[in-house]
């Protein structure tokens, strides 16, 4: 038992209980919300967070794997059990395609051709009308599991919430993986100085490739969940907007840590709902709270808590 | 021949507004090293203003335009001095993210006080002239010549006047810049103050040829990146370049192949060209 086993088995415990502690449904709902965009902002995370790379096509990919999974469904009629599986690896063919020419440039460059990609991915999922159903979108996604007798039922909301509670643990454990790796050292050192990662001979393209790839993979995966819980998708939500949120969850929960997407991910799903009550002002508060987080905690909520417990302990 | 001939005059016309939106960004790129991201959300509000001066005020264009003009100079000094200059010298994306923050303000705020509907800016402009088959709307004319003489002032201000010379120099060596005597202080001012003018340039300019409503400011800065990256960042001619040759592709595209999907044809221009030319058409390698 380490000092960081014991806050892990609370938090892990907190969310095992929470619907218990939930009385108003709508609640249970944006949490299962939050929790999928834990996932998303994990794999943001690695590309932003660890490699310092902003991508801002996430929103996009997530988009790729929602259509994805709920046209192999109706298409060729796989359950969504395999299609929520495999729905992450076509995201992933998408990346690596998108991935090869936005890599070749750094910094600013990446941010910008990220965010056409993104665009790209909105105008063909509105207008490819025959595959996608366009602005209408598509309806009666079926949830994992329905209508064949299982033993669990999806539709109850509760065990949705745990079943993407267990795949968000999940995928937390594997970007902690990746990241306490060789290659998340690598990762990491190519976000402190590229130049120096290729000039000791390690070709830095292979592993921000693949951060981007299976950052698009976190992405899909969280596509696909949405999409099996909402059973409608539509362009709308795959848009730029929602990839920018994606960057904001990062920053706001601290970048570069295991802890900062998912703190960040509720963030960003709770605080626009709490803002509600300002109307039209939830923009520009929204916005506000953004420019002074970053300009007064630049190291996220994870940075500011770190630095209190460092405080009350030194004294 | 003809078709070609007119498409590619309709696509001078928003070709010039992609200019005037990349100046704007590439200077402040160029200068300070900040991807505006609030760019574009400006320039609605300038677009905006003038709607609301003009529409609602019954003030006469040209002083609607000059009023907003000046009100967009203040804003880009603020800008600079409240959001970008706090974090100046931290890592580069922390100022990207005041960007989209400053985004979500700005577009809340045209919300808030102009309402969510899409406005067209009355021009009186109508009348259409025709040369030999070629047909170009007396609107479609003023903002290819009001684009081109913007662009005609704002590169004499740089190469020849004092304060053109001092942002070069800061542009080229900050410290050196310091050592010459230059107040570094001010010039980030000046260069939001120019930027946001000319942004506000092409609010108004989008506004009365097709429409501002809201989500257009994204687009456009989106596209002003483009932009950018195609003619290469911080490049002045790349701009210009990178501006007309995006504006006309973008006419032919929608002419000739699809107007849905005229948006993607332009994007992948620009992937192409930095995958063969990852500076840019104009930019150094």
């Amino acid at each position: 038992m380490t000092r960081k086993t014991i806050p892990l088995l609370a938090a892990l415990a907190l969310f095992l209980i929470l619907p218990q502690l939930i009385a108003v449904k709508y609640y249970l709902h944006l949490s299962i919300l939050a929790l999928i965009w834990v996932i998303m902002a994990q794999g943001q995370n690695l590309i932003q967070g660890y490699t310092g790379y902003v991508s801002i096509v996430q929103a996009g990919f997530m988009g790729i794997g929602a259509y994805s999974t709920a046209l192999m469904g109706s298409h060729f009629g796989l359950p969504s059990s395999v299609t929520i599986i495999l729905a992450p690896l076509v995201t992933a063919c998408f990346a690596l395609l998108a991935g090869y020419p936005s890599l070749r440039v750094k910094g600013h460059y990446f941010a910008i051709v990220t965010l056409a990609f993104n665009m790209v991915i909105f105008i063909i999922l509105l207008n490819f009308t025959d595959l996608t159903n366009g602005e209408a979108g598509i309806s009666g996604i079926a949830k994992p599991g329905y209508g064949r007798g299982a033993l669990i039922d999806f539709n109850d909301r509760q065990v949705y919430y745990y079943f993407v509670l267990a795949v968000a643990v999940l995928m937390t454990a594997l970007a902690a993986v990746i990241v306490r790796s060789r290659i998340g050292q690598i990762l990491i050192a190519i976000r402190q100085n590229e130049d120096l990662v290729a000039s000791v001979g390690v070709a830095a393209w292979k592993y921000k490739l693949f951060a981007f790839v299976v950052s698009a993979m976190f992405a899909g995966l969280a596509g696909a969940l949405y999409a099996h819980y909402q059973s409608f998708i539509n362009p709308e939500i795959f848009g730029v907007a929602q990839s920018l949120d994606a960057i904001l969850a990062v920053i706001i929960g601290g970048s570069g840590t295991l802890t900062g997407p998912v703190i960040g991910a509720f963030f960003v799903v709770f605080l626009p709902e709490y803002l509600r009550f300002a109307d039209s002002f939830r923009l520009i508060l929204y916005g506000l709270i953004l420019v002074l987080a970053t300009i007064f905690m630049p190291r996220g909520i994870v940075g500011v808590a770190r630095d209190l417990a460092g405080r009350i302990r030194g004294q | 021949m003809i078709e070609i001939l007119q498409q590619i005059i309709n696509g001078l016309a928003i070709g010039g507004v992609y200019v005037l939106i990349a100046l704007g960004l590439t200077i402040v790129f160029g200068i300070l090293g900040i991807a505006h991201f609030a760019h574009g959300s400006v320039s609605m509000f300038g677009g905006y203003l003038t709607f609301f001066l003009v529409a609602q005020q019954g003030l006469p264009l040209t002083l609607a335009i000059a009023i907003a003009l000046v009100v967009g100079m203040v804003l880009g000094v603020l800008i600079e001095l409240l959001a970008y200059r706090p974090v100046r010298n931290a890592n580069h994306i922390n100022a990207f993210i005041v960007a989209l923050g400053l985004t979500m303000m700005v577009e809340g705020f045209n919300l808030q006080f102009f309402g969510a509907e899409q406005v067209v800016i009355p021009t009186g402009a109508t009348r259409v002239f025709n040369f030999g088959g070629l047909t170009l709307p007396e609107l479609r004319l003023y903002v290819i010549l009001g684009a081109a003489a913007l662009i005609v002032a704002m590169t004499i201000f740089v190469e020849k006047t004092k304060t053109g010379q001092a942002i070069r120099a800061v542009a080229e060596n900050r410290d050196a810049a310091i050592l010459m005597g230059i107040n570094v202080q001010m010039i980030p001012m000046i260069v939001f103050a120019i930027s946001t003018a000319l942004g506000v340039a092409a609010g108004v300019m989008v506004g009365s040829l097709f429409a501002i409503a809201p989500g257009v400011g994204e687009g456009l800065v989106v596209k002003g990146f483009a932009v950018l990256i195609l003619g290469g960042l911080g490049s002045i001619p790349g701009a210009v370049v990178g501006g007309i040759v995006l504006g006309v592709t973008e006419a032919l595209a929608a002419g000739f192949i699809s107007s849905a999907y005229k948006d993607v044809i332009a994007f992948v221009v620009m992937i192409g060209v930095l995958l063969f030319r990852p500076q840019g058409l104009m930019g150094r390698a």
